[in-house]
């Protein structure tokens, strides 16, 4: 039904479609599949009107067509759910459906029609929402249901689907998928985007694989496995799961106790937590985005002072201390924003790793900096954790995200820590690096370095840790083994149930 | 104080109250229009000294104080679409522009008035309008129910506002524009239509409590609306965001002034309080916005201006 | 579609820079000229084409005028034909222009003190022999500016500080004499006892004016009811309005008040058929039918000696005063309204009465 032709997008400086071809026939679901930045996002909204594409054709049914805008886009039967959705929280689900369609009653609106058959799609395709609750009350799985409800409405049959696993439990996500096969059944092209190489090879017919703009390839997903894929998207072969010894598990050396944080919104984003850490080991932190994990990580590395409980790195208590103190403890600390917390994007690669031990008297003579002994040093580590950058005095903003967050790691591994909190040390990072970043982490932990590593990614969580903690609500629902845990068991304590009404 | 609570004080301090409020309730209503799609306008008291120098040009050359409320619809209306060419096609920044259609009103209405008019004279006022039945309800009547005709339809706009953007798909648009440009714009929801027609609707609303204002008072001067155009962006904040919210706030500040100025008269403030006294409607309303601050969230896109697939 | 609007938003605003021009460029005689200019200095930035053109005018003219033409700017906080405080010093330095050979500028309009005191050195940096700052808040500025300046003589008012400058006059008008007369005059033609005074803040002038009446309604009938509200602004006409409804409501039937913001006043006092008095200019003109008499000043008085001494080569350093003995202060009927002859003769004897001394204004 759909085919794109040699469609060309320039950015300044960068190609981000460089002569893709790309269709899709009814009744499929067309899997586009890259990394960040490889062009997925950007062909989709050229095929919704968001971007003009600079060269190339789109065929709709064999006609040439040419998309301006969104308006276009959904008259000719196209509808897209965004990774960041569409909606207008204040508003109720009836009103974001009828927003700019025309109502039956003229200039007024007409929102009980409306939710009529809001509820009628809800029951052809499972997705049931409440059509007069506001947008903002609702749970983010309830406002992808709306978004899907929306491309419905509007009679769509061909879907475009960016992300949209991204923030849903693996619950949600089983869900989802059986409302896309049945549209797929009844007809609808479906273009489903995702990194995610078990969802991408549960729900596709076909895999177009996009790399720095380019396809790489296109494959049925019959014969197609994770490790192939993963060659294509990178262009090596690459290692999914790190390997690793058995953890050899020494004394606590994170404690925590009773720990409560407040919200910046008011209410405990915490709440009661204990959790022990040994040395030598690698606790992964599983849950859904928003569940008290950022707060978590941010108390222990004295960002946010908690309101209740103890955190205790090798036996010293931290709650109260600045940030430096807990440093000096044995604390290193990736955080989840990269960009914000962890490095300065105007300071060059060389400053930003000396950022903590710039009052180390190894880099001091006579209170001035001692440039010779700083660059010793950083380029042992820029070597060492092999950071792909032109020079030691390259701005940090000029990294790619992989090369940033392998600087990072590299500072704060340097001081060899008692205790090291990564939070999504892998987001938004290369396949490449985020295997090398795995590998890094695991020997650290055979250095004896106690690891809190809280992470969204299931695969992350399980290929990696040692043990896994999953957190609903501010609160640890259980401690599972990964080696013995299915993907079903966490994400039902993810979505709240606890460890007990599971197994 | 006993003095204050007599029938004829009452009377006139309610009655004070409401004509106080009148400009600012058109101003405010039509600056909520243009917050509620995203679009902060400082412009407006620019816009109201125009249309207060066109409204009482126009009644000083014609005797029509109809034609002179149409004169500041008129002024008005190019006024909002000046704001919007530059806060939303150019893309200005719109604190900034907003400022220099004020400097501009300011200047320009006098500059006219000093060429055109000179010494100002007084014009004819709007019609008392006394609402059959209603106006002979003891003390409410008079105080509610006999008022110039502009009185009555500055309240009827609070209630078309409200019909406006609770139950019509404009408003719905309007909501959505403010909250999310990118969402509606995804649904082919035109944000620069939208928020061209909110402020056009501002402008127009700015212009009529001009003239509302000018011809109320039956004359121009320099400076006439003396800040009311910032008082009543105040205002909207005050409000939430919301038609009978604003219409709160305009009556509080009109009532606080009213009711000052009537204990100033009978002596209960003393004449070396004046001066503090004065400030009493600007720190009311400053405590209200504290409160009202901390429960209300203003329109997610307020000041941003929208660029598609950004 | 959004270039459309663009097109017609630019063609209005071309519309409206194209009426500037064409109202700035469409008089020649010099009043209306240097009102341009003034105008011009308080508007937006978005003028910045028309603004240069009218202020490099100025100097273009001076040059063509005689070399010998004393040469006054006026820099005052309201515009000029206000029928108050700015109009009366305006209307002053035309008289004098009548007997001296001079040539006037005028920055009207400067209530932001910032725009007055670049305007003020911008006058003594061309070269004018007298900057007349007309305003007790300019005070400030001249302190900052007239050291620089010693060429150039400066007044100010009203006020009667001269700062221990050489080069700075100041002036200012027994405002409570007159105030004491029309307050005679009030008490004399109430019939409730009762009258208002709508002022703006308790200071300066307006204060002295404001007390004189009290004191000249008391002084004639010690029994009558003075209300007296400031409404904490000059510029708030809807406030000076409503203050004006409030005395009509407290039964007063004769207001008066000070500043520009009156105008307000002035129309709800007609409404009701109150009497008004008026101060600082003739306001007979606002409303023929109520308003009984103007106290006027004639800052001519002391201008046409500032001017004498400044010509004789003494730039500063005295306080003149306009009073009602030295015909500064003059007492305007209004022509419209018939005052009886009884109250008039009441009026003229209190008048003597103030020159001789023999009564106190009480301030």
């Amino acid at each position: 039904m759909l085919e794109m032709r040699g469609i060309t997008k320039r950015f300044p400086g960068v190609l981000a479609s460089d002569n893709v071809d790309f269709d899709v026939f009814p009744g499929e679901v067309h899997t586009l599949l890259g990394e960040n930045g490889a062009g997925k996002s950007t062909l989709m909204k050229i095929l919704y009107g968001l971007y003009e594409a600079d060269e190339g054709e789109v065929r709709l049914h064999g006609e040439p067509l040419s998309i301006k805008n969104p308006t276009d886009a959904i008259t000719h039967g196209i509808g897209m759910i965004h990774q960041h959705f569409m909606l207008v929280p204040p508003l109720t689900v009836a009103e974001n459906v009828a927003l700019g369609l025309k109502s039956s009653r003229g200039v007024l609106t007409d929102l009980d029609a409306v939710s009529e058959r809001i509820v009628e799609l809800g029951e052809t395709y499972g997705l049931h929402v409440d059509p007069s609750a506001p947008i903002w009350q609702m749970a983010v799985g309830e406002q992808q249901r709306v978004e899907i409800i929306k491309a419905l409405y509007r009679e769509a049959k061909l879907l475009i689907l960016d992300e949209p696993t991204a923030v849903l439990t693996p619950q949600e996500v089983d869900q989802l998928f059986v409302t896309l096969r049945q549209l797929k059944d009844d007809g609808c092209g479906l273009i489903f985007i995702s990194h995610k190489l078990h969802e991408v090879l549960a729900l596709s017919t076909r895999i177009t694989v996009l790399r720095h703009g380019k396809v790489t390839g296109s494959v049925p997903v019959e014969g197609a496995t994770r490790e192939s894929l993963a060659q294509m998207m990178v262009g090596r072969a690459v290692k999914l799961a790190p390997d690793k010894t058995e953890a050899k598990p020494g004394n606590v050396a994170l404690k925590i106790r009773g720990l409560r944080v407040a919200r910046d919104r008011g209410g405990d984003g915490v709440r009661d937590l204990d959790l022990d850490v040994h040395a030598g080991e690698i606790l992964g932190v599983a849950g859904v985005s928003g569940n008290g994990q950022m707060l978590l990580a941010e108390a222990i590395a004295g960002l946010r002072a908690p309101s209740a409980g103890s955190i205790e790195i090798a036996g010293t208590e931290v709650v109260g201390m600045t940030p430096k103190q807990v440093r000096t403890t044995g604390l290193a600390y990736v955080p989840e924003k990269r960009m914000k917390d962890g490095a300065i994007g105007d300071f060059t690669v060389s400053e930003n790793i000396l950022l903590i031990d710039h009052n180390d008297e190894h880099y001091l003579n006579h209170g001035l900096f001692d440039f010779g002994a700083i660059k010793k040093h950083s380029r042992q580590l820029v070597d060492e954790y092999t950071v792909k950058t032109p020079t030691l005095d390259t701005p940090a903003r000029n990294l790619s995200g992989g090369n940033i967050q392998k600087m990072i790691i590299a500072r704060e591994l340097s001081g060899t820590p008692e205790v090291l909190v990564a939070a999504q040390p892998t987001r938004g990072v290369d396949i490449g690096a985020a295997e090398y970043i795995h590998t890094r982490l695991i020997k650290q932990r055979d250095e004896d370095t106690a690891i809190l590593m809280i992470s969204e990614d299931l695969d992350e969580v399980f290929g990696v840790s040692d043990r896994v903690a999953v957190m609903y609500e501010g609160q640890v629902m259980g401690i599972v083994d990964p080696r013995t845990a299915t993907r079903e068991e966490v994400g039902l304590m993810m979505a709240g149930v606890e460890q007990d009404e599971t197994a | 104080m006993s003095d204050f609570f007599t029938e004829a004080v009452l009377i006139a301090t309610v009655a004070g109250g409401i004509r106080l409020a009148v400009p600012l309730l058109f101003a405010s209503l039509g600056e909520m229009f243009g917050q509620r799609s995203g679009v902060l306008n400082l412009g407006v008291d620019g816009v109201m000294l125009l249309g207060a120098f066109g409204g009482y040009y126009a009644v000083l050359k014609t005797d029509n104080v109809w034609l002179g409320l149409l004169v500041g619809v008129a002024i008005g209306v190019v006024f909002g679409l000046i704001t919007a060419v530059m806060s939303v096609t150019l893309k200005a920044e719109q604190g900034i522009s907003g400022i220099g259609i004020y400097l501009f009103g300011l200047g320009f209405s006098d500059l006219l008035f000093q060429k055109w008019v000179g010494t100002p004279l007084p014009i004819k006022a709007f019609p008392k309008i006394n609402i059959p039945v209603l106006s002979d309800i003891p003390i409410i009547g008079e105080m509610l129910f006999r008022h110039s005709a502009v009185v009555y339809i500055a309240f009827a706009a609070v209630p078309l506002s409200m019909f406006i953007i609770n139950r019509t798909n404009f408003g719905m648009k309007i909501r959505a524009v403010g909250e999310n440009p990118e969402a509606a714009d995804s649904l082919g929801v035109s944000v620069t239509k939208v928020r061209y027609a909110t402020l056009i609707i501002g402008g127009l609303l700015a212009g009529v409590a001009g003239a509302a204002l000018a011809i109320d008072l039956k004359i121009f001067q320099q400076n006439l609306t003396n800040a009311a155009g910032f008082i009543a962006i105040a205002l909207v904040y005050f409000g939430a965001w919301r038609p009978l919210g604003v219409m709160g706030g305009a009556l509080l500040y009109g009532f606080v002034n009213s009711i000052v100025l009537q204990l100033k008269t009978l002596g209960i403030i003393p004449r070396s309080w004046s001066d503090i006294a004065a400030m009493a409607p600007a720190i009311v309303t400053i405590l209200a916005l504290v409160i009202v601050a901390q429960r209300f969230k203003p329109p997610a896109a307020l000041t941003k201006p929208f660029e598609r697939g950004r | 579609m959004e270039k459309r609007y663009l097109w017609i938003g630019l063609g209005v605003v071309a519309i409206v820079a194209i009426l500037v021009v064409a109202l700035s460029g469409g008089d020649d005689d010099e009043t209306t000229e240097t009102t341009v200019a003034s105008g011009e200095t308080t508007e937006a930035p978005s003028e910045t084409t028309e603004a240069p053109s009218e202020t490099t005018e100025a100097p273009s003219d001076t040059t063509e005028a005689p070399a010998e033409a004393f040469r006054v700017a006026v820099i005052a906080p309201s515009a000029q034909n206000d029928l108050a405080f700015t109009q009366s010093m305006v209307d002053a330095v035309n008289v004098v222009s009548g007997s001296v050979d001079m040539e006037i500028a005028i920055t009207d309009g400067t209530f932001i003190v910032e725009d007055a005191a670049s305007a003020i050195r911008d006058y003594a940096d061309q070269g004018y022999d007298l900057v007349i700052a007309h305003g007790s808040q300019y005070g400030g500025s001249l302190v900052e500016i007239a050291p620089d300046f010693p060429d150039v003589s400066f007044a100010w008012g009203t006020a009667a500080d001269t700062f221990g400058l050489p080069n700075v006059y100041a002036y200012e008008a027994a405002s409570d004499e007159g105030g004491y007369v029309m307050g005679v005059l009030a008490a004399a033609l109430s019939e409730s006892d009762t009258v208002g005074v709508v002022g703006p803040v308790e200071v300066g002038d307006a204060k002295l004016y404001v007390d004189g009446f009290a004191a000249g309604v008391l002084g004639e009938n010690p029994g009558a009811d003075v209300k007296i509200v400031y409404t904490g602004s000059f510029s708030d006409v809807a406030l000076a309005s409503e203050t004006a409804q409030a005395h009509a409501t407290a039964g007063a039937d004769v207001l008066t008040g000070s500043a520009q913001m009156v105008v307000g006043a002035v129309g709800v006092a007609a409404e009701n058929g109150i009497l008004w008095f008026g101060t600082q200019a003739n306001q007979a003109q606002l409303a023929p039918e109520i308003v009984v008499a103007s106290q006027v000043y004639h800052w001519e008085v002391v201008i046409s000696q500032i001017v004498a001494q400044v010509q004789a080569g003494t730039l500063g350093g005295e306080v003149f005063v306009i009073d009602l003995a030295n015909g500064g202060e003059v007492i305007e009927y209004n022509p419209g309204y018939e005052v009886p002859a009884d109250v008039v003769a009441k009026a003229d004897a209190t008048i003597a009465g103030i020159i001789d001394g023999s009564i106190s204004t009480g301030s």
